[in-house]
């Protein structure tokens, strides 16, 4: 990569998340999540390092949400709104986050997308998501060793990519959640429409509570379209795949970009070319 | 393999200044740098500017950034003079457009008076040092710069601003340190740092050192260094700064150090500083880049140009530029803008000290000296002061 970004593409997200792990690492920091975001505000990825708490997936998406739309650093908005900044939580269903770790993307005089990092104290937050913004303006790119978890559901990921990019399909969304259904990755390809986001979050998370693919969910309500409502979440909609590792359930993929089939036919693809069990 | 007790890597104006702090006392210290002589990358292109006033005053109290600019003060006039480094007293005059400006440095000039100037404030400097700010209306400040803009009303003037030369002063203090007994490595680039049971063992691209401490002062490359060693615990972003100068006859169109507050949609400091040689210096185009990048924008002499301008507006500078040129310094808590230095032990790293400096740098060098031996004496450093230490002595750096 040469020069300073001109928009968060996936490479340099991923950049950004690799930096902040590594820093993390090197400062023996708390394991916490690892969130990037574009312009809109919309997560372009995101990472759960294992052993980080579940909840903090989405406070990391969160601030860099709130660093991105408010276009201000955490910090300023504390000092700007004097500590009451938990007041404006009212507005947004919660999702303002004024809190230390919460960093815009600042290149070219204007702001690019968000960084979020939450896991730690205020302060280390801080620090990490510093230094995951800074990453966009080193030369070099940062390998990270990654916990199992993260690292299975990075081979994933980039198995689905690799088939899309291959294919020339639709660029899509990816999401892998672990065997409680919480997010451990997020990926939006470039061009990919926000709106697959939550779809590739929801069909992982069906296919993680029923451990079954997701369309065949409706299995357990017979089909009738009045009984879906009792969860937010349920996505009976193809595209969403448990995954069996070594006999042992891990937790779900979620695949949405193309039509629904085409949306289940990468994940089967990906989860046999990496040697997972295949439901057909 | 030859060991050291201390070795500096870099030798810009914190390593000089290091080093011949160290070389007072009794312990043995290597100053390594990449390039073929000292202070050649940052310390090169600054603006020359010695806070000594108005300035550093108002730099936010309890940061390391307030502390060591305001404390070395006092230091300046005796150090130039122990070794033969110019240094001038030019006065510098915050320009004032109207009411919202004049508020803003009434608040800048209560503050200065809260951190330093009353003699229970925490960072105190006596009277003698230090003659005080006052505001100028448009009639005085005419008749010290007869041809300011007619639209500026007024300036907080600040008598005690001096500028010098940060690479004559890196060079004299390096050499004074090498009097003393300093050692150094030049040309050599730091390739690998081991971190061994109570000692570093340091590769360059030509040899191998042993040392017990190390003093991370690589200017911008300070995270990639202390990245060897897992020592970087800190974040900054290169930006970069384009400086014009203008020939020595502007030096008789405008003789004081000047500046313009920031306001909303101009990110962009506008200030001017006579050059202690003859010939002004205005800046500065700023942008966050890759350290590496060695494009000058264009925009950055337009900018410069306009600030003249807009300064002094009747004099034809198109005419009298010399030559236009940038540095990188590294900004830290940039997405604030409350940058600070960093003089740090790693909280994992023991008898490893980073040193980030950035903007203001040169004018809090004298004391960043202390600040490092008070470090090294607490990582448990024996220091034994040098009974034949010879503040003026010069030795150059390659004998």
């Amino acid at each position: 990569m040469s020069g300073v970004p001109e928009r968060v593409s996936l490479d340099v997200a991923l950049k950004i998340i690799n930096a902040m792990i590594k820093f993390a690492k090197d400062n023996a920091m708390l394991p916490g999540s690892y969130a990037v975001v574009d312009e809109g505000g919309h997560v372009v990825a995101f990472e759960r390092r294992d052993n980080a708490p579940a909840a903090t997936a989405d406070i990391a998406i969160d601030k860099a949400w709130t660093a991105a739309t408010m276009k201000a650093s955490g910090r300023i908005l504390e000092v700007i709104t004097r500590g009451q900044g938990w007041r404006l939580n009212v507005k947004h269903k919660g999702r303002l986050t004024i809190i230390p770790g919460a960093i815009p993307i600042i290149a070219h005089g204007r702001i690019i997308g968000g960084v979020g990092h939450s896991g730690g104290s205020a302060e280390d937050d801080l620090k990490i998501a510093q230094a995951g913004w800074a990453a966009i303006f080193r030369e070099e790119d940062f390998n990270v060793d990654v916990e199992e978890k993260l690292s299975l559901a990075r081979r994933i990921a980039n198995e689905v990519i690799s088939i899309v990019r291959k294919e020339s399909l639709k660029p899509v969304s990816v999401s892998v959640v672990d065997e409680w259904g919480n997010l451990i990755l997020l990926y939006r390809m470039d061009n990919a429409p926000f709106g697959t986001l939550e779809l590739a979050r929801d069909k992982a998370w069906t296919a993680a509570a029923f451990r079954i693919p997701s369309e065949k969910v409706s299995i357990y309500y017979n089909g009738s379209p009045l009984s879906i409502n009792w969860n937010e979440r349920l996505t009976p909609v193809p595209g969403g795949m448990p995954l069996v590792y070594d006999g042992k359930f891990v937790g779900g993929l979620g695949i949405s970009g193309n039509t629904p089939t085409e949306d289940r036919r990468i994940a089967i693809e990906a989860v046999k070319s990496l040697g997972l069990q295949v439901f057909e | 393999m030859e060991e050291y007790d201390v070795t500096i890597i870099g030798s810009g104006i914190a390593g000089a200044t290091v080093a011949r702090e160290l070389s007072k006392y009794k312990i043995s210290v290597l100053v390594i740098e990449k390039n073929s002589d000292v202070g050649l990358e940052m310390t090169s292109t600054n603006m020359t500017l010695v806070c000594q006033g108005g300035d550093s005053l108002t730099f936010r109290p309890g940061t390391l950034h307030a502390e060591l600019n305001v404390k070395s003060i006092p230091l300046w006039p005796k150090l130039t003079k122990e070794l033969g480094v110019p240094f001038k007293r030019i006065g510098g005059l915050g320009l004032i457009r109207d009411k919202a400006d004049y508020l803003k440095f009434l608040k800048m000039y209560s503050r200065a008076f809260k951190s330093s100037l009353k003699p229970d404030a925490p960072y105190y400097i006596s009277e003698k040092d230090f003659q005080p700010l006052q505001f100028l209306d448009r009639r005085s400040l005419r008749e010290l710069e007869p041809n300011i803009n007619p639209k500026v009303i007024g300036a907080l003037y600040d008598p005690n601003l001096a500028v010098t030369d940060p690479i004559k002063l890196t060079k004299a203090l390096a050499e004074n340190a090498r009097a003393n007994g300093v050692d150094f490595l030049l040309e050599n680039e730091v390739k690998h740092v081991e971190r061994k049971e109570g000692y570093f063992v340091i590769n360059t691209d030509k040899t191998s050192v042993k040392s017990k401490f190390v003093v991370n002062a690589a200017g911008i490359n300070v995270d990639r260094i202390a990245e060897m060693v897992k020592a970087r615990n800190f974040t900054y972003v290169p930006t970069k700064g384009v400086l014009t100068d203008f020939d020595e006859e502007t030096s008789e169109i405008f003789r004081h150090q000047a500046f313009y507050l920031p306001r909303l949609g101009e990110p962009h400091v506008k200030a001017v500083v006579p050059i202690i040689y003859g010939g002004l210096r205005v800046g500065i185009y700023l942008d966050f880049v890759m350290r590496s990048d060695k494009n000058l924008p264009p925009q950055g002499l337009q900018h410069n140009l306009n600030v003249i301008k807009e300064i002094v507006p009747d004099y034809p500078f198109e005419k009298h530029i010399k030559r236009t040129f940038f540095g990188i310094m590294p900004l830290t808590n940039a997405e604030t803008g409350w940058h600070d230095f960093i003089i740090d032990i790693p909280e994992h790293v023991p008898n490893w000290i980073n040193i980030v400096l950035g903007p203001a740098g040169v004018s809090a060098s004298p004391m960043l000296g202390e600040k490092v031996v008070e470090l090294l004496s607490m990582s448990g450093l024996y220091l034994e002061p040098k009974p034949n230490f010879d503040p003026s002595a010069k030795r150059g750096v390659r004998e």
